[in-house]
C-alpha cells in the first residue's frame, strides 16, 4: 500500500527471505536427525537403568513371597538342627525391634532435629552457619560413625549396655541432620510475602513463626521426617555395633533388640539354607516398609503443593 | 491535634485539601544501608479520602508507602527519618507500639497473600486472632462485616471454611482487604492492589475503595494513572531524582495533578511523556 507522495518501495526482501526459507529447511533436517539420535539413546539409558531394578524386584517377590506365612511374622526365631534343617522361626523379634528403633529414634530426633531447622532458617547469627556446615557434614557422614559414637557413649561411657535405645541413639543422630536441613529449606520456602502480611496485621513475630510459617511448611517438615524415617529403617551399620541382636520380642528400651537390615546381615552369611532363604522374606518386608513410608511423603509433598497455590 | 485540623496549609507549603488530617508527612526520608530510596516527603493525607503516590519505577512510591506502618522495622540497615504523624502522634518516637500502629493502619500488598493454610475464615478474623481477641461472637460478627465490607460476603458465606488458595485472584485480594479491615483500621495502605488482577478484578477493587473511603482513609501506590485519576481525591507524584533517589515532585488535589500541575515534569509524566 502506497501512501500518496511517497515512492513505491523496491521489494529487495525477497531474495533474503528464499534464503532464510533454504537454511532453514537444512537446518531443520539437521534438527530432526539428531532428535531421533539422541531419543534413542534416551531409550536405551532408561532401560540399561531400568533392568538391574526390575530383576532385583522381581527376584525379591519371586524368592521372598514364599517364605512370608505367619510363623515368620509372629514367632521368635529358632537355630536349625542336624535334625530339623528347616526350623527357622520367624522373625517377630526383628520386625518389633526395627518398629520399636524408628519410634525410639523418631521421639529423640523429631523435636530437636524441626526446632534447629527452624533455628537455622530464622537466624542469621555466626552459630546458625557453624550449625549449617555442621549438619550438612553429619547429613553426609557415613552411618557407621553413628553406631560408633553411640557405642562410645552410651555403652562404655553411660554404661547403659547393648539395648534398643543404644540404637536408636545412633538412628537419631543420623536422622537428625536430615530432619534439621529438610525443614529448614521448608521454612525457608515460605514465602516473604505471608510474613508481612502477618507483621501488617500487628502479629509480634513468634505468633508469625507459630500460626503463619509454621503451618504452611508443615507439609513440607512433614515429608522429611518421613524420609528421614525411612533413610533410618534401612541402615545396618549404626544398629550393628550395639542393639546385640536380641532373639526375643521386646519393647522395652532397655532390652537388646534386633532389627530386620541386621538379621539380613546375619542370616545372609549362615551356613543353613533355610536362613538364607529367610532373608529374602526379610528384604521384602524392609522394602515394603520403606515403600510405605515413601509413598506416604509422596502424598504430603503432593498435598504441600495444592496448598502451595 | 486540634492544631492540625484547624491550619489551612501545612507548615511545609504544601497545599491541602482543608479537611481534617488522618497522616501528616514532614520531610520523611528512607534510606537503606545509607543510600537514600527516597527523600523530602512532605504533604497531609487527608480523613475518609484516597490518595495517591504515582511516579515511575524507582521513584520510591512503594518505600514511602511502607514507611507509613513501619515495614521497614525488620529490614537490617533500613532508616526512616524525618516524621510521619498519625492523628498528631509520631510513629516512630511517639507513645505508640508497632502493634497498635499496624492494627490502626493496615495494608494491602502488591500480590493476593491470605494465609494458605487457612480458611476465609480464619483468614478474615487472623488479625483479630494476632492481637489475642479469642471470643466467638466477636470473631463471627468481625468476620461477616468485614467480608461485606469487602463485597466477598455474598460469594463466600456459604464456604468459609474452605481454604484461602480455592478462590479467584481477585476473591483472594478482596479477603486480604477484608482481613485488614476486619481490625477497624483508621488508615488503609494499599500497594499497587491490582497490578497482579484482571480488568474485571480491578474495576471491583476500584469500586471498593470508592466505597470504603468513608469508613476508613485510603493511600495507594499505582502505576496505573488511568486507576489514580479515576479512584483518587489526592495525589502525591515522585521522581528519581539524579542520585537515584527518589522525591517528592508535586502533591495536590488529583484533578490539580492532572489538569493543571505546578511542576512541568508532573505534566510530562501524566502526559505519558516519559515512565
Amino acid at each position: 500500500m502506497n501512501v500518496a507522495g511517497l515512492a513505491p518501495t523496491p521489494d529487495t526482501g525477497h531474495e533474503l527471505r528464499a534464503e532464510i526459507r533454504r537454511t532453514s529447511q537444512n537446518a531443520r533436517a539437521r534438527r530432526v536427525l539428531v532428535s531421533r539420535v539422541m531419543m534413542t539413546l534416551c531409550a536405551v539409558a532408561i532401560t540399561l537403568a531400568a533392568v538391574p531394578l526390575v530383576m532385583l524386584i522381581f527376584e525379591l517377590l519371586q524368592k521372598g513371597i514364599p517364605v512370608l506365612d505367619t510363623t515368620f511374622f509372629l514367632k521368635e526365631p529358632q537355630s536349625p538342627t542336624l535334625l530339623s534343617p528347616n526350623a527357622t522361626g520367624g522373625v517377630s523379634n526383628a520386625i518389633i525391634g526395627t518398629l520399636a528403633l524408628s519410634i525410639y529414634a523418631s521421639i529423640m530426633a523429631i523435636p530437636v532435629g524441626v526446632l534447629a531447622g527452624i533455628y537455622l532458617a530464622e537466624s542469621d547469627s555466626k552459630l546458625a552457619s557453624v550449625l549449617r556446615i555442621v549438619s550438612q557434614t553429619m547429613a553426609g557422614a557415613p552411618s557407621i560413625l553413628m553406631g560408633l559414637f553411640a557405642f562410645s557413649f552410651i555403652i562404655q561411657d553411660l554404661h547403659i549396655g547393648f539395648s534398643a535405645l543404644a540404637g536408636s541413639f545412633a538412628l537419631a543422630v543420623l536422622m537428625l541432620p536430615v530432619i534439621a536441613i529438610s525443614t529448614e529449606i521448608s521454612v525457608r520456602n515460605v514465602p516473604q510475602t505471608l510474613r508481612e502480611a502477618g507483621l501488617a496485621l500487628g502479629a509480634k513475630p513468634h505468633k508469625i513463626s507459630l500460626k503463619v510459617v509454621l503451618p504452611t511448611a508443615l507439609s513440607g517438615i512433614v515429608t522429611g521426617v518421613i524420609l528421614a524415617i525411612s533413610r533410618a529403617i534401612g541402615e545396618t551399620a549404626p544398629v550393628m555395633l550395639v542393639i546385640a541382636g536380641g532373639y526375643t520380642d521386646s519393647w522395652k528400651p532397655l532390652d537388646p533388640v534386633s532389627a530386620l537390615p541386621l538379621t539380613i546381615f546375619m542370616n545372609a552369611k549362615s551356613e543353613w539354607p533355610s536362613l538364607r532363604a529367610q532373608t529374602w522374606g526379610i528384604a521384602l518386608v524392609l522394602v515394603a516398609f520403606v515403600f510405605v513410608l515413601s509413598l506416604t511423603a509422596r502424598i504430603w509433598a503432593s498435598r504441600k503443593q495444592k496448598v502451595g497455590n | 491535634m486540634s492544631e492540625l485540623v484547624e491550619s489551612e496549609t501545612s507548615p511545609l507549603g504544601q497545599p491541602r485539601s482543608g479537611g481534617p488530617v488522618a497522616m501528616r508527612l514532614e520531610n520523611v526520608a528512607v534510606s537503606f544501608n545509607g543510600r537514600t530510596a527516597v527523600r523530602d516527603a512532605t504533604f497531609d493525607v487527608t480523613k475518609n479520602r484516597v490518595t495517591s503516590l504515582i511516579g515511575p519505577s524507582g521513584s520510591g512510591k512503594t518505600t514511602l508507602l511502607r514507611a507509613l506502618n513501619r515495614l521497614h522495622d525488620l529490614t537490617p540497615g533500613a532508616k526512616v527519618s524525618g516524621r510521619i504523624l498519625l492523628e498528631g502522634t509520631d510513629i516512630y518516637r511517639g507513645n505508640i507500639t508497632v502493634t497498635e500502629l499496624r492494627s490502626r493502619v493496615g495494608m494491602v500488598f502488591q500480590r493476593p497473600n491470605p494465609f494458605p493454610t487457612m480458611t476465609i475464615y480464619e483468614n478474615a478474623v487472623s488479625g483479630l486472632r494476632f492481637n489475642g481477641i479469642k471470643k466467638k461472637a466477636i470473631l463471627d460478627e468481625a468476620a461477616e462485616s468485614s467480608l461485606r465490607a469487602a463485597a466477598l460476603w455474598d460469594s463466600v458465606s456459604s464456604r468459609l471454611k474452605v481454604t484461602a488458595g480455592q478462590l479467584s485472584g481477585g476473591e483472594q485480594q478482596r479477603l486480604c482487604i477484608a482481613r485488614a479491615l476486619a481490625l477497624d483500621p483508621e488508615v488503609l495502605l494499599m500497594d499497587e492492589p491490582t497490578s497482579a488482577l484482571d480488568p474485571i478484578a480491578t474495576l471491583h477493587i476500584e469500586n471498593l475503595m470508592t466505597t470504603l473511603k468513608s469508613r476508613v482513609t485510603i493511600i495507594i501506590v499505582t502505576h496505573n494513572m488511568q486507576q489514580a485519576a479515576r479512584i483518587s481525591d489526592d495525589c502525591a507524584f515522585l521522581l528519581m531524582g539524579e542520585d537515584r533517589a527518589g522525591e517528592l515532585i508535586e502533591f495536590d488535589a488529583t484533578e490539580k495533578i492532572f489538569n493543571n500541575p505546578a511542576d512541568s515534569r508532573t505534566l510530562d509524566y501524566t502526559l505519558g511523556r516519559f515512565g
